[in-house]
Order: structure tokens, then sequence, then C-alpha cells
């Protein structure tokens, strides 16, 4: 096409010269005549050339070899804003590994965002782990209520795998037979289950775990048909899930959730879970509002089971978000911080390379460089820079993923859903890219900006810049105060948040966790359904494994601290504080303990009596409380003697005595401290699935083996699990505070160390422009001092400035951030008054290099100078 | 050159030249040189066309499908590239052409409302 261009322009031309001297015209002069009508020929060309080509594509070429040829020729220039933005960048990334895996993709399940769990409760809340539903009220719901699409329901428990030498605990999960396929995952071997075997006597078929699989089944080929002995039954393993399935929590196998025609048509009782996909179109409020108006009907029909309960959902996503989300906003929002902050940094010194160029600049627009074509080249240049940061910061992204992977205990990620997606991949590599790209044309452009008012004329002239050093002093100082201000806020957020986790590791070390170890002897259901029989193997466990050498107590609980599990609640009655409505009845935690609970805990007992054997089933009802709990309900009165009720729905118990209370303890990171709290003695509650604490003199360790010999001995159908130093427990239940602690930390620390970078910056830049005006100070007689002082007041009155905005600044950030992150954080003006301190004893080490230069200005060169 | 009073001539209006190279394409496929020539002459040399800027818009026109270029030779047995009106710049021109009489009638009664509409 474009050959032909030339080719018709030259026959044009010819024809046209032609016609002239047709005309009369001599030759030559045909010829002017014909290339004066034609015009430009080669603006003509380039004109015809810009509609076929990629020009942009080849100027790009252009500009990025000269941005690179730029680059190279001031390598420190290069070096430090690369640096300083992948640092940045890397920052970001870093913490967008997370987001991405735990926010954005926690399940490959189909739908996601359709997905809703579902679950009934009598008016008051209903904390994370009893989120059940009646199954008749579950299959009306799913036929009737019209707003979902489909419906999968399932139960979770703990069977016992024989036939191995030992007897074995493992978590299982009941499951309607549709469950695999609403959730989109197919077992990677196998088969999942059919409708027949939701049938009670058809349901001996299982679907191993990965996990499951490798341990226990040896990852054998041809483990499909195998039998393996669940609860003394043979169940045939028909399918095996693949590695990282994990839903409702990581389990061990799933088997088909077979319901008696009785069961499946009680509504007495709230026995299982339900997970439904809501309808195309319909939203979490819309379905709530329908389940609600279900509910009414459901109440009208059958009076005497639903009435005062009310089904509801929260989305699956909802539900996962609530303790993920604060914490990664407040990481995310901190590494924007720190991007920020090297922003600012970048800023200074590109100013200052454009402030260099200015002449550059004004010959190109001089040359008849459109403005759009400048954009051009400053725009590839600072992207090529930052993409060059942003694959340095992919690199550093693969380390921290690895440390974060690393650095936390498997045992408490595997109930992170996601956790194994952290990873670097293609949404973590385009965030990366993305955010590079941007940073580079936000600073291609507002390089450009700044640099698009010159003068032409005043720039091509010989002399200074004139007014602009003005404009751009301005300019610079006013990053210096942003830099400042970013870095304090950052500061205190760090300092809050490694305060907190300090703190939490130390409500913790109240117990003294590390010579404490733990086991869950799992008695099975079918052995274990009598009060009585639990609480007989409880107190001879108790017995004998306290009489061991070396152990000082030994103890059973229902939800021991650290947990990461939420404790039951319950809500209970105070004998003369009668409440006018059920749903305003009172609620606190409900822990079942033995009598020795307190002393291996070292929880103190403040006032009253601990629990002791004599509180058995023949004796009167007691119950201790929290320290909280007393100062709530009987804040003028003395607790102990007082009277409450149990209230839990189907079961009202007698009349409690409180009799003593303890201490308030913190039940998981996320929970208040001062949650009230009611203990039971577990000989007049006994239930299943207690664990065993022991306290020991010296290593815990070396217990496990004779506390397993103990159970088998009592009862060879127990088996052990979760045994681990209670030292462990706490350690990895607190695991994400760490890592956030850990996260924090760094960052604050590149703020500091990017802020004093900026402010040195600044002030060494503006002691050099100053050199003539110093000469003449110290010309006119200045002193030594007298320089110093002038050099100093300036850094300390931009340092001044930021400080004085960034001080509330950080105070409301700490207080959005206490209210947001459970707890752990706190308001504390101690913090923000040191890092202020810290800041200004930066920003004065930052000037004592340009400031001892000032000092020495020799007037007599800073004249001539010029 | 033209014979006219450079007073008389008139600079073409913007977007005007796309539809003036369509129009000369309709009595036949021609080349660059002819087409400026036809419309300066058709015009009596009232309108001027600098003539290089007919090869942007002659190449605009390719990529828009509304003319199509082949190779071909011109008088003096040379090769040159004769440009052929589409079925589609044949659309086209319709389109543009009673475009071209709305606009230009409704200017005309603008300037003139007193002259009858349609005048005899």
């Amino acid at each position: 096409m474009l050959q032909d261009l030339d080719q018709d322009i030259r026959d044009h031309l010819e024809k046209e010269t032609r016609d002239n001297i047709d005309r009369g015209m001599p030759p030559a002069e045909a010829r002017y005549a014909a290339l004066r009508k034609f015009g430009n020929v080669t603006r003509v060309t380039e004109e015809t050339r810009d509609l076929w080509s990629f020009v942009w594509l080849e100027q790009l070429f252009q500009d990025v070899r000269f941005g690179f040829r730029m680059l190279c020729k001031s390598p420190g220039f290069t070096a430090i804003a690369v640096l300083t933005l992948a640092l940045g960048i890397g920052a970001n990334t870093a913490i967008f590994t997370m987001v991405n895996a735990l926010l954005l993709h926690p399940y490959d399940f189909r739908d996601l965002d359709r997905m809703a769990i579902l679950w009934q409760d009598a008016g008051s809340d209903a904390s994370v782990d009893s989120r059940y539903i009646a199954p008749a009220d579950a299959a009306d719901i799913a036929a009737h209520a019209n707003v979902f699409d489909s419906m999968a329901t399932y139960r979770c428990h703990s069977f016992t795998l024989t036939g191995a030498s030992e007897a074995q605990p493992v978590n299982g999960c009941g499951v309607s037979a549709n469950f695999f396929d609403f959730l989109g995952v197919a077992p990677a071997l196998g088969r999942s289950f059919t409708p027949s075997e939701q049938e009670a006597g058809l349901e001996t078929v299982t679907i191993v775990g990965y996990g499951f699989w490798q341990r226990q089944l040896g990852g054998d080929p041809n483990a499909i048909g195998k039998s393996i002995q669940l609860n003394g039954r043979a169940y045939t393993v028909v399918g095996i899930m693949p590695v990282d399935f994990n839903f409702p929590v990581p389990m061990q196998l799933w088997v088909p959730l077979a319901l008696a025609p009785a069961d499946r048509a009680d509504r007495t009782r709230l026995s299982i879970q339900a997970i439904a996909r809501l309808k195309d179109g319909v939203n979490a409020g819309q379905a709530r509002a329908a389940l609600a108006g279900f509910s009414a009907r459901l109440a009208a029909s059958y009076p005497n089971t639903d009435t005062r309960r009310r089904a509801t959902l929260i989305p699956l996503r909802r539900e996962l978000y609530q303790y993920t989300l604060p914490l990664f906003s407040l990481l995310q929002i901190a590494a924007g911080f720190v991007l920020l902050l090297a922003c600012a940094n970048l800023a200074n010194l590109l100013f200052a390379r454009m402030a260099g160029r200015q002449k550059q600049i004004a010959m190109r627009a001089a040359l008849g460089a459109s403005r759009r074509r400048l954009a051009q080249h400053f725009v590839s240049e600072t992207i090529l820079f930052s993409l060059i940061a942003g694959i340095a910061a992919v690199f550093f992204s693969f380390w921290t993923v690895k440390l974060l992977r690393t650095s936390i205990s498997p045992d408490w990620t595997k109930w992170v859903p996601g956790w194994n997606g952290i990873r670097v991949d293609t949404p973590v590599l385009g965030f990366t890219i993305g955010l590079a790209v941007i940073v580079g044309a936000v600073f291609g452009l507002a390089a450009l900006y700044h640099a698009g008012r010159v003068d032409l004329n005043q720039t091509l002239k010989e002399g200074g810049p004139g007014s602009m050093t003005r404009a751009r002093a301005r300019l610079r100082g006013a990053l210096v105060v942003v830099q400042v201000m970013f870095a304090l806020v950052l500061l205190v957020c760090a300092g809050v948040t490694i305060q907190g986790f300090h703190r939490l590791a130390n409500v913790y070390a109240g117990f003294h966790p590390e010579t404490v170890v733990k086991f869950e002897p799992v008695l099975p259901a079918s052995s274990y359904s009598d009060a009585t029989k639990i609480a007989s193997f409880y107190r001879q466990l108790l017995q004998q494994t306290a009489a061991l050498p070396g152990v000082t107590a030994a103890a059973v609980v229902g939800n021991p601290p650290a947990s990461n599990v939420e404790s039951d609640t319950t809500s209970f009655a105070v004998e003369g504080q009668p409440s006018s409505r059920r749903d305003e009845e009172p609620s606190a935690d409900l822990q079942i303990v033995s009598s020795d609970y307190f002393l291996v805990l070292r929880i103190d007992v403040l006032s009253g009596r601990a629990f002791s054997d004599a509180d058995n089933a023949g004796a009167p009802r007691v119950a201790l409380v929290s320290r909280s709990m007393a100062g709530k309900f009987w804040p003028h009165a003395d607790a102990i003697g007082q009277h409450i009720q149990l209230t839990n729905p189907g079961s009202a118990s007698s009349w409690l005595t409180i009799v003593g209370v303890v201490d308030d303890v913190r039940q998981n990171w996320w929970d208040s401290l001062t949650q009230p709290t009611i203990y039971q003695p577990m000989l007049q509650a006994p239930e299943r699935g207690l664990e065993l604490l022991l306290r020991a003199n010296a290593n815990p360790v070396g217990y496990v083996s004779s506390v397993r010999a103990i159970i088998r001995q009592l009862d060879s159908m127990v088996a052990v699990t979760g045994v681990s130093s209670f030292d462990h427990q706490v350690n990895d239940s607190i695991g994400i505070v760490r890592i956030m602690g850990i996260l924090m930390g760094v960052f604050g620390g590149l703020a500091l160390a990017l802020s004093a970078v900026g402010v040195y910056g600044v002030l060494s830049e503006s002691v050099a422009q100053r050199t003539r005006e110093i000469g003449i100070r110290v010309a006119l007689g200045a002193l030594p001092g007298d320089v110093r002082r002038l050099v100093l007041w300036s850094a300390l009155k931009l340092t001044g400035i930021g400080l004085a905005i960034a001080v509330p600044v950080s105070l409301g950030v700490n207080r959005a951030m206490a209210s947001l992150v459970f707890g752990i954080v706190s308001i504390d003006f101690g913090v923000i008054a040191a890092f202020t301190a810290v800041l200004v004893l930066v920003a004065l080490a930052a000037c004592y290099i340009p400031a001892r230069r000032a000092m020495r200005v020799d007037p007599i060169i800073a004249l001539r100078y010029e | 050159m033209s014979t006219k009073d450079p007073k008389e001539k008139i600079e073409l209006l913007q977007g005007t030249l796309d539809l003036l190279i369509l129009r000369t394409l309709l009595l036949g496929p021609t080349h660059g040189h002819a087409i400026a020539r036809a419309i300066e002459v058709n015009s009596d040399d009232v309108l001027q066309v600098e003539q290089g800027s007919l090869y942007p818009a002659l190449h605009r026109l390719i990529k828009r499908g509304w003319i199509s270029m082949e190779a071909g030779t011109s008088e003096n047995n040379r090769r040159a590239n004769l440009y052929r009106l589409t079925a589609k710049g044949r659309k086209q021109l319709a389109l543009e052409t009673s475009k071209w009489d709305k606009l230009a009638g409704a200017i005309a009664r603008i300037l003139r409302p007193a002259e009858p509409e349609g005048g005899s």
C-alpha cells in the first residue's frame, strides 16, 4: 500500500508538471509550481503512513529505547528509584498474595458468590459454630422458599477408625448426596454419593480426603473399593477428594448424611447444617426477607416447635470475611501507605531530574513536539522504571510468600480457607504489573505537568530557572510534609499492632502454658450416651493422670483458651432480675470444667471457692462466674450466693448457686477479655468431647505415652487426638496476629527509612540551592551557629507541619483500628508521642549533613558560583 | 493553473473532500491526479484542493472500505494506481449526498429566509 503511495505521488507530480508545461511554463518553474500546489510531500507521506501503521507503537519503541538510555546514563538515580518503588510495590504485592488467596478465592466452588450458610435461631445471636437447622424445616425451605436454586445439608462429627494398631479419631462429615455436585467439586478419584446412599442402612460408603488417603491408605491408587472400619462398621471407599478440598472445615472423610425417616421429619432439634445457592438475581437481603416470611408460615403451621424460630442466612463469603477482612484491609492500607511514601520520595527525585532536563523538554517543544508526544515520551520513561521495579517486586514477593507459608504452623492454617492458594499467580502478577504501570503513568504525567509550564523562551535562554525555584521549593516542602505525615500514621499503626501482639502473648503467658500438655480423648457416641458413664470415665482419667509422677494437676475443660474455637454460649436467667422478653435474656460463655482446671491454668479464684470433687451429681448445683460477669450482673452486691438458671432451648436447668468468682480469661485473640463466662463442674454437667490438660513440673511431652496407655486401658475404643503442648497451641493460635505484627513492623521500618531519605534529600538540595544566599549571609557576618540554625529551622518547620497534621490523623486511625481489630489494639497516646519524637530525631539527623555543609560554605566561592 | 481570481476560490470545508472524491469516482475508476483535476474543473476552479491532502484522504477511504485501490497504467503507460468506488462507498455517497443537501438547504433557508421555498 505504502510503496504504491510513493509511486502515486511521483506520478501525480509528473502529470501536474506536464500539465503546467502544456500551459506554457518553463520546465523548471513547472516542476516547482507542481510541488507548491501539492504541498509538503514528506508531511503527506507521513500523514498517510500514520493511517496504516501503529505509529504509537513505533514511537513507543523509540521512547523505550531512549528511556533505557537515560536510565543507564544515571545509574544512581535508576537504582534508588527502582529500589524505592520495588519496596513500595513489593509491600502491596505481598499483601495482595494473601488478599487474593484468602479473600478473593477462598474456595474453588462454582457460584461462590451466590452461596450462603442457612440456619435457624431462636432470637438470640447464634455463634459461628452453632448455625444449625431442623431437618424437616430445611427440606421445607429448600422446596418452597423460592429463593434458592438448591441446598445441601451436612453434619460433621468425629468417627473412630479402628483396624489399625490403635483406635484413632477422624474428623468426618455426613453430607447430603448432592453435596459435592452442589459445590461443583468432584472427587479426584472415584465417584460422589448417590441419592440411594442417603437411606439409613445403605450409607456405608465414604469419600476420603487427600490427607487421609496418603496417610491411612498409603496413597494406594487402587484404594477405591477398599473397606475401612469406622465406629465399628465397615465403610467402602468410593472416592478421594482433591488435595485442597476442605469444606466445611478440614475433613478427613465424608459419608452420606443418612437420616432415618423419623429424623428426616424432625422439627424439634436444630441438628443439621445447610448451605444453599441463591437463585440468580436474588440478593442476600431479599433471601433473608423471604426466609423471615417463610419462618412465620412455619411457625403458624407448627406452633409447637417453630414458634420464635427464625431462619436466616449469611453469604458464605461474608462468613469467611468476618475475621479476615478487617485484618487484611488494615494490612493492605498500610502497604498502600508504604507505596505512597515511596512515591513521595520518588517524586522528589524525579522533579530534581526534570529540573535538569527542562532545556531538553523546551527544545523538543520548540522543534514541534506536541504535548501528547511529550507526554508519551515521559510516561514511557517512567513506566519503564516502574516496570523494572514491578519485576523486582515480583521476585521479592516469591520470598515473602515462602516466609508466610513457612512461618505459621499448618495446624492453624489448615482452618483458613484458601491459605494453600497463597502463591504468586496470574492475578498477583496482573496486580503488580498494573500497579507499576499506574504508578509509572501518574509519575510521567505529573512530571510533564510540572515541566509543561516551562516558559520556552525563558528556559532556552542561557539564564537560570528564575521563579521556578520558588514553586518547586514549595512543592518539595509539601512532599516532606506529606511524607512525615504518612510516616507517623504508619508508625503509629505498626506500633499499636506490635504492642497489641505483645499484650496478647502476655495474656496467655499468664497461664504459664509451657508446662501444660493437652489431649483430646474422643468418646464414641455409641457407648457414651449416658451422663454417668461419661462422668465416670473422666473421673478415672483425672485420678490416674494426676497420680503420674511429676504431674501437679490435671483437669478437663470444654474449650481451653487459645483454641481458636468459639465457646458454647448459653442464655440464662438471673434470680431477682427478670427480663421482660425472652430474646432479651442475657447470654454468657459456658465452660464445663473439672475441679482442678483453675489450678492447671493458674486462673485466680478471686473470691469464694473453686469446684471440688464434692460438687458431684448428688450435691447442690453450683457454678462459678468470671469477674466481668459478676461486675455486670451484681455490680453492687456479692455475686456469691446468687442464683442463675441456664435456659438453653429445650433444657432449662435447675437453679445454680454461684460459689465463687474467678479472674477473666481471654478465650481467643479476637474475643474481648470481658466476655461474661459461667463455669459448671464437670461432675454435674458431664458431656463428651472435653479436653484433658495436664500441668507437669518439667517437659510435659514425656507424659504423652503414659497418658495414652492410661486411656487405652480405661477404654480401648477411646481414641486420643490433639496432643500438643499448650505452649504450641497458644503460639499457633496467635500466628495470624504475629504475622500481622511482623508485617506492620516491616512497614513501619520502611516508613521510617523512606521518610528519613526523603527529608534528607529535600534538605540537602535546598541547602545546595541556597549556597549563594548562605554565602551572602556569611559575608555579612553570620556565624556558623546562625547558619546551622537557619537550616535546622527550615527542616523542623516542615517536620512540624507534617506532625501537626499527622497527630490527630493517627489518633483517628488508631481509634478506627481499635474498633476494627477485635480489641487487640487499643488507643495509645504513648505510642503516638514516642513516634512523634522519633520522627523529630530522624528529621534532625537527616539535616545534620546538609547543615554541616551549609556551615562550611565559603562566601567567596559561593558568591563566585553562579 | 486556475483562471479564477484567487478571491473567488474557496477552501474546502472539513470532511467535504471525502464526499467529492466519492462523487468523482462514481464516474469510474481513475488515478490520484485525475481526481484532483476533476474536482477543480468540475467546480469551475472555485474549489481549491491542496493536492497533497488528497492522498491521506484516499487512504482513509480505503481503510474504511469505501474505495479500493488496484494497480493500473496511466495514459503514458506507466504504473499508476487506480481508485475504484466500492458498493459500500456507493451507499455512503448516497447517504452523504442527501445529508449534504439537507445541510445546504437548511443553511440556505437560514441565510435567505425571505425567498420562497423551492421557488420556481
